[in-house]
């Protein structure tokens, strides 16, 4: 698994080691130029001392030493050795720390150049050719000066060591430098990761039963904002999701454990005592079948409803046609209720899927053959407005408070006497109301004063309105 | 003992009746809360078993009221509901029990006579009179070696007298916990069946055990004095 630390973290020690080697070195570099610089210009400062301090009296060279000077040149120091020879390759002048040995020559003048001393050891030496300067009063003016070859020489072992010195120190330094950072970098980097660590944490305790958690967004990096934006949309839809199938799940099962007991203790009854069985026990068992397979139907297709996945291609429907041939499957009912009903129906063609229509016309049928008081009146008018076609079905319904219309569209709300009839379940007109959404349209439901019920379905523009 | 089911389940009412009367108990039927709530404070019943969701009146309702009256009779709560709020609303409203529906017949029959144990405080399931011994789980009497063969309802009476062992029992109150509504009260079934129940005791058995309380009623216990019949 790839480790955002981890990677982080390699990458930034391998950047630190590279960038701290290249800077240790340059570092180096440049102490050890200007080390070598600064010896260089204290020789040259020799090589002069030493040229301007040479006379030449026309028979002999020499040099005006000074014990304070020469210290350096004299045997028991000897740092440093000077040599000067003739232009024929005489040596006519020699320090005494050379103690009668020869200094290595550099071939050009110019620039210092390491040699290596009689002692043995490493140093750097710098050639000059110059005229000495000549003792006055004793030539005459015309009289040519001699070229001499001045050498100078000094031990350089010190700045070696120096420059040992100055290595190690560097090298001891980057070693320790590069395990502060290996100590330090992952645990600024898990400092950093730290908020999205925390969100992890939050992450993982969250589950079915604690989808209502949203994670905070204020106090985050901006860099996370977005993300966990987008992670309490995600929740949100899941709560939605997930309690929309725990809710259904809930009212099924509410529903079903009656049926489902009013099955186990007839069949209990019926194994411990045989002889109680009644004549009419296997009606009883057909009817509680056919209304839990009611139940069950029913909430399925309120179910897919919700998911929006009840709906078929709309074509163009006749309503007029539709709700006529609706009333078919209520008007035995009706009749036998002695219910009156009005007519008033426009054409009306309308872009539809049948099959919703006719079932949420059914619903709305039913419930007026069913609850319309005894001989009352059902008005069933279908008009066409601005807004679209609107179908109204309305009766009295004496068993409804004002206060219940607004309960008529939740899942298995009956009023209570309607409860036990055994064929209202109250998902009708939740079912109705959902097909009447999927397809675009709206239900809804208005009581007056006169406890006049009348729901309103209404849906686009007819085709010729179109 | 004398059951009151409050239940809006037509076929439910039917089938509870039948296993509780089956059982020997007396049951009396309610299908709406109202029904329920005037029965129960109407007649002494010994358990009632009450639907929480019930037409008119909810059961919740219905057992708070009870309760508000003075009531104590145990109550079985009977319901489709089954989440652990619904549970503990319906304890804390007063109830002694709680059966989620669908229920096991036979658990529901154990719950009811348990309650019916503590209704006269006592978990004992065997009750001793003298050489008498009442197996209330198995539902037998026996006395010395014998058994002793009892319908139901004698079974009834019988542990009923012995759960009120010493007491004076009224007429009224065998009436109230025995028969159900749809015994005529002015018959004479409480006599009939004290007699018959004496009869069979008396076959594996001289010593008297009932004993009437002239113009007060009945009382089972051992013979320490002189039967009054």
């Amino acid at each position: 698994m790839i480790s955002i630390q981890r990677q982080l973290t390699r990458e930034m020690l391998v950047t630190f080691l590279v960038l701290l080697s290249g800077v240790m070195a340059a570092l180096y570099f440049a102490a050890r130029d200007e080390l070598i610089e600064q010896f260089d210009d204290a020789l040259r400062a020799k090589v002069l001392a030493i040229s301007s301090l040479t006379s030449n009296d026309g028979s002999r060279i020499q040099v005006d030493v000074s014990d304070h000077f020469f210290r350096s040149f004299s045997r028991a120091d000897a740092e440093d050795y000077f040599e000067i020879w003739t232009m024929t390759g005489e040596a006519v002048v020699r320090s005494d720390s050379l103690a009668g040995a020869d200094l290595p020559r550099p071939d050009r003048p110019g620039r210092p150049r390491r040699v290596r001393l009689p002692n043995g050891h490493n140093g750097r030496a710098l050639l000059l050719k110059y005229s000495p300067s000549q003792e006055i009063g004793e030539h005459s003016g015309n009289e040519t000066k001699p070229q001499l070859l001045l050498v100078v020489a000094s031990d350089s072992e010190a700045l070696a060591e120096a420059l040992t010195e100055l290595l190690s120190i560097g090298a001891v330094s980057g070693v320790l430098l590069a395990g502060a950072m290996l100590w330090v970098i992952p645990r600024v980097l898990k400092r950093g990761m730290q908020p999205l660590a925390q969100l992890g944490e939050q992450a993982a305790g969250i589950d079915a039963n604690s989808l209502t958690t949203r994670f905070p967004v204020s106090g985050l990096a901006a860099e996370l904002q977005p993300i966990v934006s987008r992670l309490n949309e995600l929740l949100a839809r899941l709560e939605v999701s997930f309690e929309r199938e725990r809710r259904f799940s809930a009212d099924l099962a509410h529903e079903l454990r009656t049926p489902l007991a009013e099955l186990r203790s007839l069949a209990e009854c019926s194994i411990k005592w045989p002889e109680s069985r009644e004549a009419g026990a296997d009606q009883e068992v057909l009817a509680v079948a056919m209304q839990m397979q009611t139940i069950v139907t029913n909430l399925l297709m309120l179910a897919r409803a919700e998911q929006q996945q009840a709906t078929g291609p709309l074509v163009p429907v006749d309503l007029r046609l539709l709700v006529e041939d609706a009333w078919q499957s209520y008007c035995t009912r009706a009749e036998e209720r002695g219910l009156k009903v009005r007519w008033e129906l426009a054409p009306a063609i309308i872009p539809a899927d049948a099959g919703l229509l006719r079932s949420i016309v059914g619903n709305l049928f039913e419930n007026a053959a069913d609850y319309a008081p005894v001989g009352g009146d059902v008005l069933v008018r279908l008009e066409q407005s601005e807004a679209g076609v609107i179908l109204r079905v309305a009766n009295r319904a004496e068993g409804l408070e004002p206060a219940d219309v607004a309960k008529l569209f939740d899942r298995f709300w009956r009023k209570e006497e309607a409860r036990t009839g055994g064929r209202h379940f109250g998902l009708g007109l939740p079912l109705a109301r959902m097909f009447a959404q999927a397809m675009g349209w709206t239900l809804t439901a208005t009581m007056d004063e006169q406890r006049q019920l009348e729901f309103t379905l209404t849906g686009p523009q007819t085709a010729e309105q179109a | 003992m004398r059951v009151l089911v409050v239940e809006d389940s037509a076929r439910l009412q039917r089938s509870l009746g039948t296993a509780l009367r089956k059982s020997g108990y007396a049951v009396d039927l309610a299908g709406d809360g109202e029904e329920g709530l005037w029965l129960a404070e109407s007649h002494e019943y010994d358990v009632i078993i009450l639907d929480i969701m019930l037409p008119k009146r909810d059961g919740l309702s219905v057992l708070t009221t009870l309760r508000e009256h003075g009531k104590t009779t145990h109550v079985l709560l009977l319901t489709a509901r089954d989440t652990v709020p619904d549970r503990v609303k319906g304890l804390r409203a007063g109830a002694d029990d709680y059966l989620i529906k669908p229920f096991d017949l036979e658990e529901l029959l154990a719950r009811v006579q348990s309650l019916c144990r503590r209704a006269y405080g006592s978990k004992q399931a065997v009750i001793k009179v003298s050489d008498m011994e009442i197996d209330t789980l198995g539902r037998r009497v026996k006395r010395g070696r014998y058994p002793i063969d009892l319908t139901a309802r004698e079974y009834l009476l019988l542990e009923y007298l012995a759960r009120r062992r010493g007491q004076v029992v009224t007429r009224a109150e065998i009436e109230e916990h025995i028969y159900d509504g749809q015994v005529d009260p002015m018959s004479n079934v409480v006599d009939s069946a004290i007699c018959s129940v004496r009869k069979k005791l008396a076959v594996a058995g001289d010593e008297p055990l009932i004993h009437t309380r002239r113009g007060l009623g009945y009382a089972l216990d051992q013979a320490v004095e002189a039967p009054a019949t």
